[in-house]
């Protein structure tokens, strides 16, 4: 051994007398780097709860807990991000992948306290100094991880879509729509705004993973209308879509259908469940649209006898009479309804509830009953001269073109409205050569319609005419007398009489227009037609609508007979298909656990 | 027509809104379907409730009621609804008729007020106009949610 081996650890006792290298407080004096990756910070009002920090982090340093303050909604888990730091590694890919950008990292690292609880937190929740820090790591400008593009859907362009009855839409082929979802994060936060709260990362991951038979029995577990919904759905899924926060959303309503396109009616009964054996009971359903036919899938499914009472000459209700082939073509209806029909259910085509047969009768005959008869009744436009023969009711319009009918509108249609009825009728003239006019009563961005119907109806060549207040409808004169009629508007300004409710149209005064037109299509509103449930049937009513329980029943056992149920247009508010579907199958369960089914 | 002081002026509305309760009854009587009998059953409600509010105040000896108009739609000037009620009558020609039907009594007390030499029963009735253009609100306001949705 070396003298030095002895000697060397006593020499480190001269740096006990030197100044130290280190700085008294060495922390203010090193702030970290502009873009450092220190302690995380979060917009907790931009941020939507999806979670996928959560998922995409490899240390499990993230878990979605409630935030107060922060209300699960529409579009909102109303969850938010917490972080441990025991395990949190400061990758930053939870700020890379972060779909709406809320979530970004401060600058600031050093956290000091004796308490090893206090390391896990929510930032944008629970406050820290560094909240609000403009320094430190951000996703860079043009940086996604995430794909903010949808895959373009192949349609018909508009000049072309216009001469025909064409379905717009073409569909994705296989290779697209896996692109497509492939953007999907799983998050969920879609469920919950879909009225029949369809399994939507489940069928799009079926979609992924080339899955379809997967993919096609997750979409029948709460929807049995997958084509149509694929079409024509209001799509709320997309309005809460995370990716939609930060790009376009993912294409939800065309996967579905894409789902249901792929898969042969001959091969559904391979992919779908068999109904249960039989229980021994009935139910009479009316109406033969999606809620009615909703309700006997899944009846049928329980093993009950279904027979669908439907007024009209084909099943489909406002799908197949309301819906104009360009957006919902026959073939893909019939396929939907084929395959209920196919498991056992009977309709009974150009039946009407109070005229051939009576509710009381149904009730005597049935172990339950429900409703589902939507809103047949166009509202007329209750301005002097409205019973004109050219003045039409846009669902009857509709309706005859489903059945092939001539429709004789003539050369300049005027559609008086702003839903999607109004839309549908105005596309409808369009088709047949009519020059369009829409006129609503208010501005283009109050009008109920689904916003691409607008773009769309407006694109096709229909003028717009906003806050145009119906005034009168007259006949026209000379050679057009009896065949044109003339509309006259009172145009208006919107103002804003009380505050926090929306602007009232004024009309101006004075500024009374009008226009000759061979057919005028009022599309203001529908009503339910409920002449067939008498005082005695037992049905409680508020305001034409039957009051029904959280199960649908709508009777309240104070008359004899079978319980009656009602759900759809009838008696929800949003009055669409997909929350007629979600009713009809709510009121499943409840009369089956009524009859004492396995719910009971 | 004319009012003279408190008590003629509240005897006359209360005999309106009777009257009003009676048209409700006699158009719920020509109903034919649960529907249009409980929708009828619910405004004639309101209308005994009128006559309820009213009795009171004269009871009382004191008319409240806001002297403030309600906000008009507007939508009572331009229906063309010429009350003639059927048995089929859907909810649109009930709202009509109802709306329509408050127009005219609103107008009928503003004609009483201007009509009235005695200050106190052009107050009642003046107050009277404004608790009908409520009314007539309540009833432009359903319009407008459940019939007039996509207009």
């Amino acid at each position: 051994m070396d003298i030095k081996d002895f000697i060397a650890p006593f020499a480190v006792w001269k740096r006990a007398f030197e100044k130290p290298f280190t700085v008294k407080k060495p922390i203010d004096d090193r702030p970290g780097a502009p873009r450092y990756r220190g302690f995380h910070i979060n917009d907790a009002d931009k941020c939507v709860g999806c979670g996928t920090c959560e998922a995409i982090c490899m240390n499990k340093a993230i878990d979605m807990v409630p935030a107060p303050g922060h209300d699960a909604g529409p579009g909102d888990s109303g969850l938010r991000p917490r972080i441990d730091y025991g395990r949190c590694c400061w990758c930053a890919l939870c700020v890379d992948i972060c779909p709406s950008g809320s979530l970004g990292m401060s600058n600031e690292y050093v956290w000091i306290d004796s308490d090893p609880e206090v390391f896990r937190y929510t930032p944008g929740v629970e406050p820290k100094p560094w909240d609000g820090a403009e320094l430190g790591y951000r996703r860079a400008e043009g940086y996604r991880l995430l794909d903010e593009h949808r895959v373009d859907m192949p349609e018909l362009h508009h000049a072309e879509a216009v001469k025909s009855f064409l379905e717009l839409v073409r569909g994705y082929s296989r290779q697209q729509a896996e692109k497509e979802a492939d953007r999907c994060v799983s998050c969920g936060v879609c469920i919950a705004s879909c009225p029949a709260h369809m399994d939507i990362p489940g069928y799009i991951k079926a979609v992924r993973d080339g899955e379809l038979d997967t993919g096609l029995r997750l979409l029948y577990e709460t929807n049995p209308f997958p084509e149509a919904c694929g079409r024509i759905c209001t799509h709320l899924c997309e309005e809460a879509c995370s990716i939609g926060t930060g790009g376009d959303p993912v294409a939800i309503r065309w996967l579905k259908r894409y789902i249901a396109d792929q898969v042969e009616l001959s091969d559904y009964a391979k992919a779908l469940p068999r109904a249960e054996a039989p229980t021994g009971r009935k139910v009479a359903v009316v109406g033969a649209g999606p809620g009615g036919l909703s309700a006997a899938y899944y009846l049928t499914l329980l093993g009950y006898k279904v027979t669908v009472f439907e007024k009209d000459g084909e099943a489909g209700g406002m799908l197949r009479y309301g819906i104009p082939e360009y957006r919902l073509p026959y073939p893909a209806l019939d396929k939907d309804i084929g395959y209920i029909e196919s498991l056992g259910v009977g309709i009974k085509r150009g039946v009407s509830i109070g005229k051939e047969i009576t509710l009381a009768k149904l009730r005597a005959d049935y172990d339950a009953v429900y409703l589902s008869t939507g809103l047949p009744t166009a509202y007329g436009l209750e301005v002097p001269g409205d019973k004109h023969p050219r003045v039409l009711d846009g669902v009857a319009v509709l309706a005859a073109a489903t059945r092939g009918e001539e429709l004789r509108l003539g050369e300049r249609v005027a559609v008086i409205g702003g839903g999607n009825v109004a839309m549908d009728a105005a596309r409808t003239a369009l088709r047949h050569g009519a020059k369009v006019d829409i006129l609503y009563r208010r501005r283009e961005q109050d009008m109920p319609a689904d916003a691409e119907e607008i773009s769309e109806a407006k694109a096709e060549g229909a003028r717009l005419v906003e806050k145009a207040i119906p005034l009168e409808v007259k006949d026209a004169a000379g050679a057009y007398a009896g065949k044109s009629a003339i509309f006259v508007w009172n145009d208006a300004v919107m103002v804003q009489k009380e505050p926090g409710k929306r602007p009232v149209p004024e009309p101006i005064p004075g500024a009374v227009r009008e226009e000759r037109y061979d057919s005028i299509i009022a599309a203001i509103g529908q009503g339910p037609d409920l002449s067939f449930v008498a005082e005695s049937d037992g049905v409680p009513m508020k305001r034409f609508k039957p009051i029904v329980d959280a199960d649908g029943k709508a009777s309240t056992g104070t008359v004899a007979g079978a319980p009656v149920f009602a759900g759809g247009d009838l008696v929800n508010d949003r009055k669409d298909a997909i929350s007629a579907i979600a009713d009809g199958h709510r009121a499943a369960v409840g009369i089956d656990r009524l009859l004492g089914g396995k719910g009971a | 027509m004319d009012a003279h002081g408190f008590d003629e002026a509240l005897d006359f509305a209360i005999s309106m809104e009777r009257a009003a309760v009676a048209f409700y009854a006699q158009l719920s009587a020509m109903a034919s379907f649960a529907a249009q009998k409980s929708v009828l059953a619910e405004f004639l409600a309101m209308e005994e409730g009128h006559v309820t509010m009213l009795t009171g105040m004269k009871t009382r000896g004191a008319v409240k009621l806001s002297p403030k108009a309600a906000v008009d739609l507007g939508l009572a000037r331009r229906l063309a609804a010429e009350e003639k009620p059927t048995a089929g009558m859907n909810f649109q020609d009930i709202l009509s008729t109802a709306i329509k039907k408050e127009e005219r009594s609103g107008s009928l007390y503003v004609d009483m007020a201007a009509a009235s030499a005695d200050t106190e029963a052009r107050s009642i009735f003046e107050r009277l106009a404004a608790e009908e253009t409520r009314h007539k609100r309540y009833f432009e306001e359903l319009y407008e949610t459940e019939i007039s949705r996509d207009n």
